[in-house]
Formats: C-alpha cells, structure tokens, sequence
C-alpha cells in the first residue's frame, strides 16, 4: 500500500475530505500502475504526459498520482471552490512537491487547449439530488460544499457534462480517463453509450460503502 | 501560476474556442487593482524532463507569452535537442527550466484577443469562471 498523502493542513469544513470514494480511487489507481507505465513509457515523440484532476478538492489524487504512479508527469487541477483550489497546491507543496502543478478555479475543465489532456481523474459530485451547488448563493455563503457532492438528476449532471465533452478534453493519441460512479448513476448504462461512442470501457474496481456501491469506470478511445 | 500554464489555456467562452485569437491569452494591458506580481520560486533542475515538456510546447504562443511578460531571450523556433545531457544545450534548457517552471505569476490578468474577456490570477490562481455559464 503506498501511503496517502498528508491533507492535515486542509479545512473540511470548506473542502470535500477526502473520504471512501477518494480511497477507492487512490487504491485502484495503485492497481492501475503497470497499465499506466506502460502506457506512458515511451516519451520521445508526444513527450511528457498531462495529467488532469477534475474538482480536485483537496489535491489528495493529484498528489497521491504523483507521488507513486508517474513522478515525471505533468499536473493540472481544477475545482470551482476557491478554497479548494488552494488547498490543493498546499496538499502538492506538502507532500515533497512536483516539477509542475497549477491549479485553476474553473468549471468542469473548461479553459484548457482541446485535446491536450492525456490522464483525466475525476470523483464527481454523483449523489442524486434535487440540486446542484448555486454559485450565487456560495458566493453569499462562502460554502461550496454543496458543490462537492450534489449531482441532481441520478446524480450525473455534472459528469453527463464531462462525458458529453470526453471527445474534446482527451488527448487523440494516448488519452486515458478515470471516473468514479455510484450504482444509482447506472454506470452499465453509462458504458454501454460510451461504446457506443467509441469508447473502449474497462471497470477497473469497484467496493461497497455501507449502502452504497462505487466503481471506477476507465474510458479510452479506439 | 506558473508561466508554463499559459501555454495549456485559453480563453473559456464557447464561441471563442472555434476562433485562433482564442489563445494565447495576452498579458499585455494589465489593471491597477491587480498589478502584474511575477515571483521566482525554486525548482529542482532536471535536463530530461525539461526536454521531455518540449514537444508539448506551442512555441509562437510561449514566445508571444514570454515577451510580454518582459522575457525576449527566446530563439524565434523551437530548438531541436537530441540529447538532454550535452553540455551545449544545458544552458538553453537551464534558461526553460528558470522560464516555464519557476517563473510565478503571483496576480495579473489576462485578455482574450477575440472577445476581450479578461481572466484574474490572484494568490497564483487564475480564475476562469464564467458564472453565466455553469451548469444549472
Ligand atoms: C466528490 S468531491 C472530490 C474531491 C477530491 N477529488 C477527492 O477525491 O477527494 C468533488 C469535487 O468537484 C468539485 N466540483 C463540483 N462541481 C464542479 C464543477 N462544475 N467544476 C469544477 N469542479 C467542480 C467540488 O468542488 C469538489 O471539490
Ligand atoms: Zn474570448
């Protein structure tokens, strides 16, 4: 088991903790390292990779990501809660640091070069919900974290989002995405469309939480 | 916001996005309320990875983003490097190293060329939200 790593500094009451799904992801990523070094291990035409943490919260993937799967990567997150944004270069910074990572305060990862992402992670907010986070009334607040959580319909409001854009984020050569679900997101449904797409789908894991069953889909393009 | 970062952005409105002008943002007319702040901050130096972000590297945008963040030393094309330890290119890679990883954007703003938006960097951190836009 590699260690997680360090958010001691991090105020929960402001950003997501990282909590079952977080661990389910850092676990299956572990798995996922002879995948991704393979993937990854030959540099010389399309050079270093571009990792990407969508909602990256406390930076505890990201870092975790660095840290024991590809040290020589280069990182990106981004989370719509400022609070999260600084939180998550303090978890980089603590953690023995990167080459490169920034974090931006965006939504979903709009603003980043089209095609440019070749590792995208992402625990979404995917509990079913009346709502949604509402930017007004966070600004009001200073609570975002609604935002961590609130998925609205079946929860995939904001990850239907992401996989309608997939296409347009993932790098064509080499793009890999990692993204989590819980069963009542119906991630069955979810691959059967992306293949459908084109996609090659792979469940990677997926652990029982309480009532709860979570699983990681990952997405590549043929 | 490290200056490499410049490089992986570009403006956030839809319809700019299927325009060129949509990218590189400029840093060329900044406001008083958020002063330019630039800051060195310490990397370690590795000739590999400096040589492996390369090919990643838009080279007209990183030279239009480097002048007018006051840095002209830049060669007009990208340099071709077959191998990252020879001496002669350790002071080329040196100077990309100090420019794209330790060179902090602390606070500023930057423009789209297309549709004038200007995007805030305030504690390192660009802002690109739009909040029009979100999803509801
Ligand atoms: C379930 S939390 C995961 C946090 C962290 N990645 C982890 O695994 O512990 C979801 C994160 O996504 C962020 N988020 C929610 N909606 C977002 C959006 N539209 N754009 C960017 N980030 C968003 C939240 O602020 C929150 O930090
Ligand atoms: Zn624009």
């Amino acid at each position: 088991m590699f260690p997680t790593p360090s958010t001691s500094h991090a105020d929960y009451d402001k950003v997501y903790e990282p909590s079952e799904d977080t661990f389910l992801f850092l676990d299956l990523l572990q798995e996922e390292l002879p995948f991704l070094q393979r993937r990854f291990s030959d540099l010389s035409i399309l050079g270093s990779p571009l990792v990407l943490e969508l909602g990256s919260g406390s930076g505890v993937v990201v870092t975790f990501f660095h840290n024991h799967i590809l040290p020589d990567a280069l990182f990106l997150g981004t989370d719509i809660n400022p609070e999260a944004c600084k939180t998550a270069l303090e978890t980089s910074k603590v953690n023995n640091g990167t080459r490169y990572f920034d974090v931006l305060r965006t939504n979903i990862c709009d603003s980043l070069r089209p095609n440019s992402i070749d590792v995208l992670l992402f625990n979404p907010p995917y509990v079913p919900a009346d709502t949604l986070g509402s930017y007004e009334s966070s600004v009001k607040s200073g609570d975002w974290l609604d935002f961590a959580l609130l998925g609205g319909e079946d929860g995939m409001r904001i990850t239907n989002v992401v996989l309608d854009q997939l296409d347009n984020i993932m790098s064509r050569e080499r793009g890999v995405a990692y993204i989590l679900f819980c069963f009542r997101n119906k991630p069955d449904e979810v691959s059967q469309a992306m293949r459908a797409k084109g996609w090659t789908v792979t469940k990677i894991g997926e652990r029982k939480v309480r009532w709860e069953i979570l699983s990681i889909l990952r997405f590549e393009k043929e | 916001m490290k200056l490499l970062t410049a490089n992986f952005v570009q403006c956030s409105v839809k319809a700019c996005s299927a325009t060129p002008k949509c990218f590189p943002l400029h840093f060329d007319q900044q406001t008083a309320d958020v002063p330019l702040e630039l800051a060195h901050e310490d990397v370690d130096f590795s000739p590999e990875f400096v040589y492996n972000m390369l090919p990643r590297i838009d080279w007209p945008a990183l030279t239009t983003t480097a002048r007018e963040l006051g840095n002209n030393m830049l060669p007009e094309t990208k340099p071709e490097i077959e191998n990252p330890n020879a001496p002669e290119h350790e002071q080329l890679l040196r100077d990309l190293h100090t420019l794209l990883l330790e060179t902090q954007i602390i606070q500023g703003s930057m423009r789209c060329e297309n549709c004038g938006h200007i995007y805030f960097i305030r504690d390192s951190i660009p802002n690109f939200l739009l909040p029009g836009h979100l999803v509801q």
